[in-house]
């Protein structure tokens, strides 16, 4: 008999319950900042059903049994038996947590229920069966604690054929509790012929005793589906004292929450594609073949005659191509809301911590941007929202004696600006203290003592390693391995990340990123005989200078002046070794670089053109080359290197320290 | 190892030449096959068999040797094992009908 291999169902089990984990949270965090919506309380009790059936269909029992019992205190809350309070969503939100740890460790194939679930399973255990206000349907036994039930189970011949499995059955229950099979005994139906039964039909039945404290609906969910496929009979132990609260379980919530995202990158293998943008690949789809048909047709019998409409064919072929090109790469852009979402619950969680009032603002979030980048910039939003909470806004008495309002405001913002998308992280705190600042600087010996240093200068000096002026090292930030680390990541993207800061007033971060990593905007330019594409971004200016701009220094090196400062001059065909190309610095044309505040002039023949260009790796099909950040194809079909900008700064300051 | 050993009813120890094997998959699809081989093993009074490459096992097959066990019970015959596999110790401890079909419970039954 074929059976269905359910193991190619996980991974989009884990996905969606990860969704559904999100959405629980959200709905959560609205539930508690007050609004009583029974909207909200569908949606939660929604995700937690679906992960219910979900892990009890792929077998993870340890999961459907947490999930239901957390559905359980749900399903007081949707029928109105239960007043939602900052306890109760508290205790959701740790579940919550919890699940995605557990299904964390799902995925690894590792142990799933730990201490912290358990503790927390019997918490909400605890709270459906101890506490539960009397209700009609539950009142004879579901009100009270009880120690155990007994039940008497006899399958009608039809159960295993409709499939159920007792053994699945009894699994759940000793999920619930210890179980304890007193007696299993075969039915009198049964034919009296061992040769002539029928080995399909069930004629077994069992005396059970399941121990603990398990509230009568945990109980009637185990048996929900069997109505009609067996006898049963279930009746309380007998009735004790109401249990003790157990002690607050220590719950590990920030690391079951890494824990759990850890997983989900680890293997982020595949994305979710609106519908809308696959319509559109494929209408686009219908056009390149109506188009390759239209030319296959004047390729069948071509004459001089039709060269006109051959043209049109190849323009609207170029145009199919281009849009394609955007649709594709649209499927990779999703909503920047998908890592704002994560904040809510973070601000939530710090407010506690720090006895701080915050107001989370969010704008944006339905600026898309590649997934690759969007996976890689949580991170360091998650610490410059910390850093924000934990240093800039100040406690609610400060606020007051400073004539601020006392929940302080923090903003995230998302929009696109040109190639990038910025994502703007303000808030209305105390804003950067630019004396302390400079005076650590000079101690870590950063800069003299005596250069003078406007405001954002000493800014962006908390960029710098190892610098941190947090008086004392909270666990939350200021250990003196943050900012550096969120620049080198967001660098790491192609993206830059500043501030700006008013004394009094607050501190914004500016975070700019590159839409995507895959295609970049890109200047042509020609360098001898060949063809080197410097990203746009880091362009500041080109220009072409006299002949006489250029001073030799000692060393050999050139530079020239450039604004206030003078800038060395790399000569790219001296750099990439290309013959024939300009040698005079006054035929050429200088392109004025910028990465991470160092500036150079890199000296190329002449400007093709701007070009959107399409990376591809220089590693992977050849090696690696210092300057050299990849290739791609131009528009006439050759090979273009990309200049790596950073590498080419740092071979310009090299050969400027050797002069 | 948990299922090694022979079980016996009446003190005289039954080993037949050639044991039932029960199948990796033991389960309702595999019933009728193993139903048949169980009948025609039935009238030597003695059954052996081995449970040793069960990897997969359902109440179903557990009734039937259930049924095996009353039948061999009111024939007077014996049933005997040449191995059992744990997956098939933990199903029957479980249903609680390990000491019916004399294997170790490997289940909190």
């Amino acid at each position: 008999m074929a059976t269905v291999d359910l193991s190619q169902f996980h991974k989009t089990f884990f996905e969606e319950s990860l969704e559904g984990l999100d959405a629980m949270e959200a709905a959560l965090l609205a539930l508690d900042s007050g609004s009583a919506d029974h909207e909200l309380v569908h949606t939660i009790f929604r995700a937690a059903h679906s992960i219910k059936g979900g892990a009890a269909t792929f077998g993870f029992a340890d999961v459907a049994a947490f999930t239901h019992v957390a559905e359980s205190l749900l399903e007081e809350v949707r029928s109105g038996r239960r007043a939602v309070d900052a306890g109760l969503t508290d205790l959701l939100l740790r579940s919550v947590d919890c699940l995605r740890a557990m299904l964390a460790r799902t995925a690894r194939g590792q142990p799933v229920a730990d201490a912290a679930s358990e503790a927390l399973r019997i918490e909400l255990t605890q709270l459906v069966a101890g506490e539960a206000a009397p209700a009609p349907a539950a009142a004879q036994a579901g009100a009270t604690a009880v120690d155990g039930w007994d039940i008497r189970f006899v399958g009608l011949p039809h159960l295993l054929r409709s499939g159920h499995e007792p053994l699945r059955l009894f699994r759940e229950l000793q999920q619930l509790g210890r179980l304890e099979v007193l007696r299993a005994f075969v039915g009198d139906a049964v034919a009296a012929d061992f040769s002539t039964l029928d080995p399909g039909e069930c004629h077994l039945g069992w005396e059970l005793r399941l121990h603990g404290a398990v509230a009568r609906p945990d109980l009637d969910a185990v048996f929900e589906w069997l109505d009609g496929d067996c006898e049963l009979a279930i009746a309380p132990l007998a009735a004790v004292e109401p249990v003790a609260p157990s002690p607050e379980p220590a719950v590990a919530a920030p690391a079951a929450a890494r824990e759990a995202s850890a997983a989900g990158h680890a293997d982020g293998g595949s994305i979710r594609v609106g519908i809308d943008k696959v319509d559109a690949l494929i209408d686009m789809m219908g056009e390149l073949v109506i188009t390759q048909s239209m030319l296959n047709d004047i390729g069948a019998n071509f004459d001089l005659s039709q060269l006109e409409r051959l043209r049109e064919g190849l323009a609207q072929l170029e145009r199919n191509t281009r849009e394609l090109q955007d649709s594709v790469m649209r499927i990779r852009m999703l909503p920047i809301g998908t890592v704002f979402n994560r904040f809510p619950r973070l601000v939530r969680d710090l407010e506690r911590k720090l006895g701080k009032q915050v107001k989370l603002e969010l704008h944006g979030e339905h600026t898309e941007l590649d997934k690759t980048v969007l996976e890689k910039i949580g991170d360091p939003m998650v610490h410059l929202v910390r850093n924000a909470i934990d240093h800039g806004l100040e406690l609610p008495r400060q606020r007051r004696a400073a004539g601020k309002p006392e929940a302080g405001t923090l903003r995230l913002d998302a929009h696109h600006e040109g190639g990038n998308i910025v994502v703007r992280i303000s808030d209305d705190g105390a804003g950067l203290n630019h004396e302390r600042i400079r005076a650590k600087a000079v101690e870590r010996g950063l800069v003299p003592p005596d250069q003078p240093l406007g405001d954002d200068e000493i800014a962006a000096l908390i960029f710098e390693p190892g610098f941190s002026t947090a008086a004392q090292a909270t666990d939350l930030s200021g250990r003196g391995v943050g900012m550096d680390v969120v620049r080198r990541n967001v660098r790491d993207l192609g993206g830059s990340v500043g501030v700006k800061s008013v004394a009094g007033q607050g501190s914004v971060f500016t975070i700019a990123l590159p839409l995507t990593l895959a295609i970049i905007d890109g200047l042509v330019t020609a360098v001898g005989g060949e063809r080197y594409i410097v990203p746009l971004i880091s362009i500041v200016e080109s220009l072409r200078l006299p002949a006489d701009a250029v001073r030799r220094t000692a060393g050999g090196g050139e530079v020239f002046r450039f604004r206030d400062e003078y800038l060395p001059v790399i000569r790219l065909h001296r750099a990439f070794g290309c013959a024939d190309a300009v040698t005079e610095i006054g035929r050429g044309i200088v392109v004025v670089v910028e990465d991470g505040g160092q500036r150079v002039g890199l000296l190329v023949d002449e400007l093709v053109g701007q070009q959107q260009a399409v990376i591809k790796s220089l590693e992977k099909h050849y090696r690696q080359v210092q300057g050299v950040s990849g290739a791609t194809i131009v528009s006439d079909g050759s090979v273009a290197l990309i200049v790596d900008v950073g590498g080419v700064v740092r071979l310009g300051r090299c050969s400027g320290k050797a002069a | 190892m948990a299922g090694k050993r022979a079980a016996k009813r009446d003190g005289e120890q039954m080993v037949g030449d050639a044991a039932v094997r029960l199948p990796p998959d033991c389960r309702l699809g595999a019933l009728s096959a193993l139903h048949a081989e169980l009948v025609a093993a039935l009238p030597g009074g003695a059954v052996e068999l081995d449970g040793s490459q069960v990897e997969r096992v359902d109440t179903a097959a557990l009734q039937l040797l259930v049924l095996l066990c009353r039948e061999l019970d009111r024939r007077g015959g014996t049933l005997a094992w040449r191995g059992s596999s744990a997956a098939l110790d933990e199903a029957a401890g479980l249903l609680g009908v390990a000491k019916i079909l004399e294997l170790p419970a490997a289940g909190p039954a």
